[in-house]
Parts: structure tokens; sequence; C-alpha cells
């Protein structure tokens, strides 16, 4: 399949930026999760990727969820509609919105009407996504302790004009009260630019 | 008959062509033989016709005739087939018919047979009925014979009744006098036990006092035994006394053994070292005297050797001074070099204090270089701040030049805008006339300044004043009106900048924190995603735990209250207590169910006995109180007439017949029944017998 050339060393093309930032997305929100504790710990095994060994759940509920969001990513990254993905942390008994984990995805349109695939070397782009998957993982430190127990959101921000798919809803934006915001690293396979932060709530002592 | 019409036609067409040609023969010779023959050909065709005609019409004929020939076939076909079917459906019926008629035959064999049958069996039954009614008989004779045996057995068994009840009373009297003769032999008994108990209380206080005797006899024994013990005890204590006072001094007396001997060793090694040194003394005396004799003998060597070696010494120094070989000179020459010692001390002193001078002009001429260097920095400093402060000053200089150009730029731009016509010339000359006016207003400010101090002296003129400034200022305003313009819009710009980066930060801040512009972007989440799934659980485990709290609640309400449980609480109870409590009440309900039930069947069941009784044997029997019986006669004339037994005691069976004032009325019965024959039965059937009598007479 002449289209599905990303995973070949010799360029990236638009199909294969999508199918890139979509896996990112899949790991990095298992990374969270595991990270954060919003789910425990047993529920998850490793596996190995992008030089790093990664843990992802086994809840099949949990695990049949990001498939349908990562999926549905894939096909607006492909179309260039989507703008943001926000994982939101919020606490379960009072609703409140603890922490944002916000990746802003800048798309190069022209990439479209390209027929010749982008010059930039897989490994480049999996050691720039391994270092943000670090950096995911020592944010740890600095993080307020979520005390309470806690559970997530995917929200993802679009084109206004974009029809809304079944089974998806509009949501407001979940922004958090007092809030501490930290930039992380980003990564960019020429078609398509990640930039991530973490907002967190700031500790009322 | 259309045939027949046809041919009568026909025979009538012919007739008519006959006569016709009759005619025409009568009428004939003169005639052609042409027409004759046209007329026979026409004849003949006429005939030919009529032949043909009649061939048609025999045709035609046929043709019905064969139509109805064929539709009396169909009819006769159809005729045949509704017969043959009629035979078909009649044959079928037939067989239906017979069929029937062979069930029905074999039915009636069947009844017949059955018929038979039955009647072999009523006569069989009518045999067993008979033979029954034979053995019937027998029966019936055993059980008169039986009945006849059982009269006798009852007569034997009153009969052994009476006995038994002679046997039992003989008994009870023999039970009586037994109970009185064992409550004689209990207090017998007890006598006796008390009897006992003295004699062994008696026995032990017996015991008692010889044991006691003879524990006296042991403790007058002990007693003296103490005594004398007391006696050498008081001996003991006074030789112990005297030991103590003895062995006080005892370890005194090894204290000073000890001293004694520690010193007597001491003293003998001292002796003994005394010995040893005096030895060594003698020994060094005599080293000594040796010593002294080799010490005068050595002060005599050094005497020698040095005034061997001052010779030397001199001989040397001779050499540097003048023939000193003497030792006066020699000692004038050491006194000389003390001297000379002396002299070189004082030098130096004098040049360690010069030099403690001197270093300490050093220290302070170092103090003041540091100072001087300190303040050269400090000059330096002051000097490079001046130069900095020089820099700014000119850039600002160029700066203010800049501005100055470029507002004079911009005044002439607008000056450009304003008026097509030459700017710069004008402008100039507006500058200048501007700057005159300046120094015009300067020197016009002295000089109101100068009589306004002389008219604080002294208040005068006044109106020049006001003219001219207004003059001035409309002449000033012009040029100047478009420089504050620019100044204000200079402002504006630069308070719009500033809110320019203050909103730019807020957005970037606004944007990491996760905003969007509403217009642009929508915001998305799966319907079914964690955080509402999370909520919904929260919220049902809510409500599940708010109605769990309020029926416990109620739960306990009722029992604070001391009510019962109601049974829809029953269900909830998931702790092991309340299950096992309501096992409990099931089964309690049930067993009281029970009872109520038996309680029930029981009263049914004695109601029934009791009417059973009453109408069988015709008296109702009452309970009044423990062992007293009341009998009602069924046939009693008054109300109140009743027969009161009594029985004995609850396990016998004898019962007895109170007086009241009906048994008053009955004496006679009661004499010849219950005295002379001893029968309650016969006396209560013979008084339903006079009652009844007295009831059907009355």
């Amino acid at each position: 399949m002449a289209k599905q050339v990303g995973r070949e060393q010799q360029g990236i093309t638009l199909r294969g930026s999508a199918e890139i930032v979509a896996e990112f997305f899949s790991y990095g929100i298992n990374s969270i999760l595991y990270q954060r504790g919003i789910y425990p710990p047993e529920t998850f095994t490793r596996v190995q990727k992008y030089g790093l060994t990664l843990l992802i759940t086994t809840d099949p509920e949990l695990k049949n969820y990001l498939n349908n969001v990562v999926e549905q990513m894939k096909e607006w990254l492909y179309k260039c509609i989507v703008q943001r993905l926000v994982v939101v942390i919020s606490s379960i008994e009072n609703n409140e919105v603890l922490e944002r984990w916000q990746f802003d995805i800048e798309c190069d349109k022209t990439a479209k009407d390209e027929n010749e695939p982008r010059e930039k070397s897989q490994k480049v782009i999996q050691d720039e996504i391994r270092s943000v998957i670090r950096q995911i993982t020592a944010t740890v430190t600095f993080l307020p302790l979520l005390e309470t127990a806690c559970a997530f959101d995917l929200l993802i921000y679009t084109d206004k004009d974009l029809a809304v798919p079944e089974k998806w809803e509009e949501s407001g934006p979940q922004f958090i009260a007092n809030s501490e915001e930290v930039r992380l690293r980003s990564f960019t396979t020429t078609i398509h630019k990640v930039n991530s932060t973490v907002a967190y709530k700031i500790p009322s002592h | 008959m259309d045939d027949f019409e046809n041919n009568t036609t026909v025979f009538s067409a012919l007739r008519s062509l006959n006569n016709f040609i009759s005619l025409e023969g009568v009428s004939g010779p003169p005639t052609p033989g042409s027409s004759r023959s046209a007329l026979q050909i026409q004849y003949q065709q006429r005939v030919q016709m009529e032949e043909q005609a009649g061939q048609i019409h025999s045709k035609s004929q046929l043709l019905q005739v064969e139509r109805e020939k064929m539709q009396m076939e169909l009819s006769h076909k159809r005729a045949r087939i509704e017969l043959e079917k009629a035979a078909n459906t009649n044959a079928r019926n037939y067989e239906r018919e017979a069929d029937r008629n062979r069930e029905l035959l074999t039915r009636i064999k069947q009844y017949q047979e059955r018929e038979t049958e039955a009647e072999n069996k009523l006569k069989e039954q009518m045999e067993m009925n008979k033979s029954y009614k034979k053995s019937m008989e027998t029966m019936s004779k055993k059980l008169q014979e039986k009945e006849s045996k059982l009269a006798e057995a009852n007569e034997t068994i009153t009969v052994l009744k009476g006995k038994i009840s002679e046997l039992q009373w003989s008994k009870m009297n023999q039970e009586m006098q037994m109970t009185s003769q064992d409550s004689q032999k209990q207090e017998l008994m007890e006598q006796l036990d008390v009897q006992h108990k003295k004699w062994q209380e008696a026995c032990q206080q017996i015991q008692m006092l010889q044991a006691n005797q003879s524990h006296l006899a042991e403790y007058e024994q002990k007693i003296k035994d103490l005594e004398q013990k007391l006696s050498q005890q008081e001996h003991d204590a006074l030789i112990v006394k005297n030991m103590k006072t003895e062995l006080a001094r005892l370890p005194k007396m090894e204290r000073e053994l000890r001293q004694l001997k520690e010193e007597n060793a001491y003293f003998r090694e001292m002796k003994e070292n005394n010995g040893l040194l005096k030895e060594e003394v003698e020994g060094l005396q005599r080293k000594l005297e040796r010593y002294e004799k080799v010490q005068a003998q050595l002060a005599a060597v050094e005497l020698e050797n040095e005034v061997s070696s001052w010779e030397c010494l001199v001989g040397e120094q001779g050499r540097g001074f003048l023939c000193c070989l003497t030792p006066d000179d020699l000692s004038r020459q050491i006194v000389a070099l003390q001297q000379r010692e002396l002299v070189l001390k004082e030098q130096n002193s004098t040049i360690t204090s010069s030099a403690r001078i001197l270093e300490k002009a050093r220290v302070q001429l170092q103090e003041d270089i540091i100072r001087i260097q300190s303040q050269l920095l400090e000059e330096k400093k002051k000097r490079e701040q001046h130069e900095a402060l020089v820099r700014r000053l000119q850039k600002r200089v160029l700066l203010l030049t800049k501005e100055r150009d470029g507002m004079r730029a911009i005044l002439e731009s607008y000056d450009s805008e304003l008026t097509p016509s030459e700017h710069s010339p004008q402008l100039n000359r507006r500058m200048r006339e501007a700057e005159d006016m300046v120094q015009k207003l300067h020197a016009h400010n002295t000089e109101l300044e100068v009589i306004k101090k002389h008219h604080a002296l002294n208040p005068g003129v006044k109106c020049l004043r006001p003219v001219r400034l207004d003059c001035l200022m409309s002449v000033i305003n012009f040029p100047f009106f478009s420089r504050q313009k620019i100044e204000e819009l200079e402002a504006e710009r630069s308070k719009l900048e500033e809110q320019n980066r203050s909103l730019e930060m807020k957005l970037e801040k606004l944007t990491v924190q996760g905003d969007y512009d509403p217009s642009k972007t929508k915001v998305l989440h799966f319907s079914m995603n964690p955080a509402s799934l999370a909520m919904q659980q929260r919220k049902e485990e809510h409500q599940q735990l708010q109605e769990a709290y309020e029926r416990l609640k109620e739960t306990v309400r009722v029992l604070e209250g001391g009510g019962s449980i109601p049974e829809n609480l029953e269900g909830l109870g998931s702790l092991q207590s309340s299950q096992e409590i309501a096992e409990l009440k099931k089964q309690v309900e049930s067993a009281e169910l029970k009872n109520q039930r038996l309680k029930e069947v029981f009263q049914t069941k004695i109601q029934e006995f009791r009417k059973v009784c009453y109408t069988l044997t015709g008296y109702q029997i009452d309970i009044t109180t423990e062992n007293q019986y009341r009998l009602t006669s069924i046939y009693a004339e008054h109300q109140g007439d009743c027969l009161l037994f009594k029985a004995s005691s609850s396990s016998s069976r004898k019962m007895q017949l109170l007086e009241n004032e009906f048994s008053r009325t009955i004496r006679e019965l009661i004499e010849l029944h219950l005295l002379r024959q001893d029968s309650i039965p016969a006396f209560l059937s013979a008084l339903t017998l006079d009652l009844f009598s007295r009831q059907t007479i009355a």
C-alpha cells in the first residue's frame, strides 16, 4: 500500500503521521493513568515501545473506550480538523477538576495536497516521543498528590463545523479554577506538531 | 316439425312450380322452346337449388340431429356421470352403512357378550350373596353367642370390679396404715438421727477433751523445757555479751596486727636497704676520696692546660696586638673586649629601635597606599559612571534630536496634508515665529513679573495683558495644536501597545489553561466516558446507601419503641442476628398457629364429644370444681335439677353423690341403686327412665 509508508524509513505521509500521533496519544494516556493512579496499578501490563517499558491497561472497558477515542482521533488527524486533546482528571466526589493534560496539535494542511512523503527519520521522531513520555513520568515529582478517588475524561477540541459523530457529544472545556501550568516538550512529525502542557490545581495549603 | 314445414314448403314450391310449368305448358306452344328450355333450365336450377336446399336442410337437420344427438350424448354422459357419481356415493354410503352395520353388529355382539357376562356375574354374585347371607347368619349366631359371652364376661367384670374396689379399699387402708407407720418410722428415725448426732458430738467432744489434755501435758513439758532453755539462754546471753565485746575488739586487733605486720615488713626492708645503702655509702665515700684526689689532679692539669691555651691564644693574638703575654694584659684585653661588646650591644639596641620605627613607618605607608588605591578605584568608578551618564545623555540627545527631526517630519507631513502648497518654508517660518513667540513670551513674562511687582506696590495698569495674551495664545496654539494631538496619539498608542501586550499575555495564559475561541472550535467528548460513568456509579451507591440508611433508621425507631419489626424490613436483614431473629419469629409464629389450630381442634372435638355424650347418655356432665361433677338430665323437670358427684381422689374411680335438693326427691332410687346395688350407671339410667316416664306422662 503506497500510502502507508509511515512505517518505512523513507518518509512521513499524512496518514503515517496521523497514525504516529494517535499511537503516541494511546500510550501517553495510558502512562498518565498509571502515573496518577487513576486505576489500580495491578490492572496495567508492560509493553516495549519507543525503546521504553510502558504500562498499558488490561481493563477491557477502558481499553474499548480508549480505542474508540484513538481511532476517531486518527481520522480527524488525517483530515487535520483536530486542534487539541485534553485529559481531564477530576475528583469523583465533588466533580472538581484537579489536573488537565493538554496536547495542542498544529497540523500542516498543505500536506493533504502533497504526494511526496516528507523527510524525517522515524528514529528521530521516536526519540522525541520518548523524551516527552519520560517527561510525563518525571512530572510525578512535582505534581500534587491526588488524595481522593478520581476519574478521567478525554476532551477533543475540533473545528466548529465538524459533524458530531454518534456516541459523541459537546462538552464544556472543564477549566481548573486556580491553576499552575507547566509546559513540557513537544515533538513533530513535520506534518503534525504536538505541544504538551500540564495544568494542576494549586494546593490550598 | 320444421322439416315437415320445410318439406311442405318445398312441396308447395314444387307444386307451385309444377303449376307454373303446367300453366306454362298450357299456355305453351307458341312460346319458343328457348323459353321452355330457359324455364326448364330455371326449373332445373330451381330443382337443383331445391335439392341443394333440401340437402342443406337435410344436412342441417342432420347437423341438428347430430347436435341433438351430441347433446343427448352429453346429457347422457352427464347423466351417466351423475348416475355414476350417485352410484359411487350410493356405493360408498352403502359401504358405510355396511361398515356401520358391521360395527353395530359387532357392538351388539359385544353387548350380548357383556350381557351374558353380566348375567354370569349376577349369578355369581347372587350365589355369593347367598353364601354371604349364610355366613352372616352364622356370624350373627356367633355374635349372639359372643354377646352372651360378653354379657357373662361383663357380669364377671362387674363382680371382679367390686372385688377390685374392695381390694383397693383395703389397699388404701393398708396404705394409710403404711403411711402412718412410715411417718412414725420417719419420726423415730429422725429422733434416732438426732440421738446419733448427739452421741457423735459427745464422742467428738470427749476426743477433743482428751486431745486437749494431751496437748496440755505437752505444753507443760514444753514450758518446762522452755524455762530451762531460757535460763540457759540468759547465761549464754551474758557470755555472748562478753564475747561480743571481745569480738568487737577483734577487728581492731586484726587491723593493728596487719599494720604491725606491714610495718615490720617495711622496717625489715628498710633495714636491708639501710644495710645496702650503708655499704654503698661506704663505697661511694671511698670513690669520693679517690675522685677528690683525681679532681685535685684534674684541676691542676686543667689549670696547666688553660695556661697553655691562654698562652697559645695570646701567642696567636699577640700578632695582632702589641706584646700582651701577661694575664693582666689578657684581663685588660678581656675588659676592653667586654666594653666593646657593651658598645656593640648598645648600637644593636639602637639599630633595632630604628628598625622598628622604620617598620612602623612602612606599615603606615602601606596603609596610605591602600587608601589611595581605593580612592583611585572610586574615582575611576565615578569617572566611568560619569562617562556612562555622558554616553546616555549623548544617546538621549541623539534620540531627542531624532525625535525632533521626526516631529519636524510629522509636522511637515501634517502641514503637507493640511496645505498642499509649499511646506518647509512655511514650517520653518512657523518654527521661527514660534521660537520668536517663545522668546517674546519669556520677555513678556519677565516684564509681567516686573509689572506685577510694581502693581503689588501700586495697582494701576491692567488692560494690556489679556489682549496680548489672547493674541499670543491664538498664534501659539495653531502650530502647537498638531503637536498636542501628536502627543496624545503617541500616549494612546503606548497605552494601546501595553494593553495589547497584556492581552496577549492573558491570551497565552488562557490558551495554556485550555481556553478556546467558541466561534472556531468546539469541545467534544465521548458520551460514555469514565468520569461520567464513575459519577453515575457514585450516585447509585449514594442512593442505595441513603435507602439503606433510611430503612435502618426506621428499624431503630421501631426497636426503640418496642414494637416488632414489620415484615418488609425483614427482607433487608443482611446481618446474621436479624436473620436469626426473623427465623425465630417465623418459628414462633408457626408454633403459635399450630397451638391455635390444636386448640380449635380440641375445642371442636370436646364440644362434639360432649354433645354426643349428652345425646346418647342423656346427661350433661360439667366440671364445677376440682373433682366435682354436675350432671344435668335431658329430661330434667326444672332448670336447676342436677346431681353432684365428687371423686374421692383423682386416681380412684369411686364417686360419691353429694346431697342436694334434687337428690332428696329421688331418695328411693338412691337407696336402691347406689346403696344396695352400688352401681352409678344403673342409678343414672333408672333416673332417666323415671324422668322420661314423668315427662311423657306429663
